[in-house]
């Protein structure tokens, strides 16, 4: 067994394209990611609280309720979102200019915004005022409908803010970029289906010549399998470990400071990864060159339905379709390193690991009856 | 004592028969020929015995014991050169005997022994470390090769081992499995190179749509034919009358003129090209170059199925 464990795993590494794809390409991606969110890593106390947006505010002469619940508005946000300073339109103008503010809001009978830029902080300010004006016309039209509900309506809408707060359990406030990583760790771990389908393509007689050479050896079918899957299975869990390391380590990105939980969750990834590949790879007649592209559809597809590409893809999904965020592997794993590192809630990542392990079993139970063929109909 | 025996193998691919009702007989010993066209059934009926392949009917028995997929007994004294070449690309030419010698024998130090013999068996002392993208085709293919023997097998199968390889290598391949039966191993070898089979078979069966259509030694199956000599002479504008006149001489039971070429094919007598000759002469026919062939395998499959080997 030593000796299929040995050669495998030399074939393996030393097979570039394959740990490109499942090693080399997730990196590339994850630095195009820490570059595209630069701004907002800062310091790069990524995952910690933002930065306050310097924000200048200029005041109407003219005295208005509307004024008034502007100001107090801001008021509210300073010091957590916004750094305000009362200036005079001119000195606002200049220090705009001067890159010294984001932005103007301007506190009068309707409130206003002037930005410069087109940036992150700029579209916070822009979503803070939509924000106010879209709460404060709805005040209006329950007072002018139902002045007797107007109290509960504030009530309601503070409620609101209450609970759509994002705090975590664990203690941590959350960068919303960070589901982008947890979404590409969740991609690396599927990578695994590039190593999986080379190694069963090489395994079965007709598939490969190699995969005939080996079954007319005296060597046990499952002793071959068993070999193999044991060490794609290692490589994969090093190589997910060393991606969620360069995360961690070289982008200082917070996964959660549970590195065990971590670990464990990439166990669970790199098993879903290579059975999915082991299924694939043995599942029909396709070249290997069609099973490699279908490689590349079970892994960015996944992905990008567990925010790969578009952070709130998965949100998406859980408000119109949620059974999809429980059966894409991609979406289980991105939202177990969530668990760990955001909400700490056990439960559900039990809950996630629990359906991984089922996905496991099946790919694996459905590939070995396949490969476990002795005999096939041609070659 | 009998090797392989295989009876009544019958293997199809939905309505065509790739093999039909083939029987074999494979002596201990024995550098056994199976020749034939492509898509005769050699590959077929080898992938057969080495049960990796279903078949519908009939009995395959080597080493005197069924052969199913678990007789791992029996695949551990069967040694397998494919026709395609199986390799590991990463490994160097070391790793891969190493590996695949490694599947049939477990004691390292030997394993060792058997992987410096089958490098030096095969001639690749020079190319140790180097991975097989950097061998040439003919380096290739005795890679290839021994992959297969190294483990030192007493059966070996050799499906086509020599396509495409330069002439350098092949002589090398050939003299190294009449080597290898030398040292007492049985060898199946498949090819549709003629001259091979007949350079190195003791025992040869002519294949064609999944039959064997003739066996025996290379004397006994060109006895079994009709030419007994083929004579080809370049000569211009023959007549029809010439051409009937020629087929009508002692012996000639087949006349041919393609393109100024004639053809003649001849049962087996003495003088038949000195009576040619003299025809030529007596009639004032111009000529150029004379060539007198024994039969060969091509001759037989010719004879057998009214077709050359390699169309």
């Amino acid at each position: 067994m030593l000796h299929l464990i040995k050669y495998q795993f030399l074939q393996t590494v030393r097979e570039w394209s394959v740990m490109f794809w499942a090693l080399g390409f997730p990196v590339i991606l994850g630095s195009l990611f820490y570059m595209s969110f630069g701004t907002s890593i800062g310091n790069g106390n990524f995952g910690e609280d933002m930065e306050v947006i310097r924000t200048a505010i200029v005041e109407e002469d003219k005295q208005t309720d509307d004024k008034e619940v502007f100001l107090s508005f801001l008021e509210e946000l300073d010091g957590d979102v916004l750094e305000t300073e009362v200036m005079e339109e001119e000195e606002a103008l200049l220090a705009l200019k001067a890159d010294e503010v984001e932005g103007i809001f301007y506190a009068g009978k309707e409130p206003g915004l002037t930005v410069a830029k087109s940036d992150l902080q700029q579209s916070i300010l822009k979503a803070l005022l939509d924000t106010y004006k879209k709460n404060t016309e709805m005040i209006k039209a329950v007072g002018t409908a139902h002045p007797e509900a107007i109290g509960e309506a504030v009530k309601a809408l503070e409620e609101w803010r209450e609970t759509t707060e994002e705090l975590s359990v664990g203690g941590r406030t959350l960068n919303p970029n960070i589901s982008y990583f947890f979404a590409l760790i969740a991609y690396t771990a599927l990578s695994g289906v590039y190593l999986g389908i080379k190694a069963c393509c090489e395994s079965q007689a007709n598939l490969s010549a190699l995969g005939a050479r080996r079954c007319v050896t005296p060597t046990h079918k499952l002793k071959l399998i068993l070999g193999n899957f044991f060490v794609l299975f290692t490589i994969q869990f090093i190589n997910v470990t060393a991606l969620t390391g360069i995360v961690q380590f070289v982008f200082q990105i917070d996964l959660g400071g549970n590195a065990g939980g971590i670990l464990f969750i990439n166990l669970f990834g790199s098993m879903i990864g290579v059975s999915l590949g082991t299924l694939v790879g043995s599942i029909s007649r396709f070249s290997l060159g069609m099973k490699m592209g279908f490689g590349v559809l079970f892994t960015l597809f996944p992905g990008f339905l567990a925010g790969l590409m578009f952070g709130n893809m998965k949100n998406l999904i859980e408000q119109y379709c949620p059974v999809i965020n429980r059966i894409n592997p991609a979406a289980v794993l991105s939202d177990s390193y969530y668990c760990m590192a955001v909400y700490n809630d056990t439960e559900r990542m039990a809950r996630n690991l629990l359906i991984l392990a089922v996905m496991c079993a099946v790919c694996v139970a459905a590939s070995f009856i396949v490969v476990r063929r002795e005999r096939y109909d041609s070659i | 004592m009998s090797m392989v025996t295989i009876t009544n193998l019958v293997k199809r691919y939905g309505s065509l028969v790739a093999l039909d009702h083939l029987n074999l007989e494979i002596e201990e010993g024995e550098i056994y020929g199976l020749l034939g066209p492509n898509g005769s059934g050699k590959t077929t009926a080898i992938n057969c015995m080495l049960a990796i392949l279903k078949y519908d009917k009939g009995s395959i028995r080597i080493m005197d014991k069924e052969m199913k997929p678990d007789c791992y007994e029996v695949k551990r004294n069967i040694g397998v050169v494919m026709q395609n070449v199986a390799v590991f690309e990463q490994m160097s030419v070391w790793e891969n005997i190493d590996y695949f010698c490694g599947l049939y024998i477990r004691d390292k130090k030997r394993r060792q022994e058997l992987v410096e013999e089958a490098i030096q068996f095969v001639g690749l002392e020079d190319f140790r470390k180097m991975r097989p993208k950097k061998l040439s085709g003919g380096l290739l293919r005795r890679l290839n090769i021994a992959c297969g023997i190294a483990h030192k097998p007493k059966l070996i199968i050799m499906d086509e081992p020599t396509v495409a390889v330069d002439p350098q290598s092949r002589n090398k391949i050939l003299e190294g499995i009449l080597e290898l039966n030398r040292q007492g191993t049985t060898i199946i070898y498949t090819s549709h190179y003629m001259e091979e089979v007949e350079q190195i078979c003791t025992r040869i069966a002519i294949m064609d749509h999944g039959q064997v259509l003739a066996t025996g030694t290379k004397e006994e199956l060109k006895s079994m034919i009709k030419t007994g000599e083929t004579i080809t002479i370049e000569a211009v504008a023959l007549s029809e009358e010439q051409l009937a006149q020629m087929g009508e001489l002692p012996h000639v039971f087949q006349v041919t003129y393609e393109e100024q070429v004639l053809k003649l094919r001849l049962s087996g007598a003495k003088h038949n090209l000195v009576r040619i000759l003299h025809y030529l002469e007596e009639k004032d026919i111009a000529f150029g170059r004379v060539f007198s062939e024994l039969p060969t395998l091509n001759d037989v499959f010719l004879e057998i199925t009214g077709k050359e080997l390699r169309d």
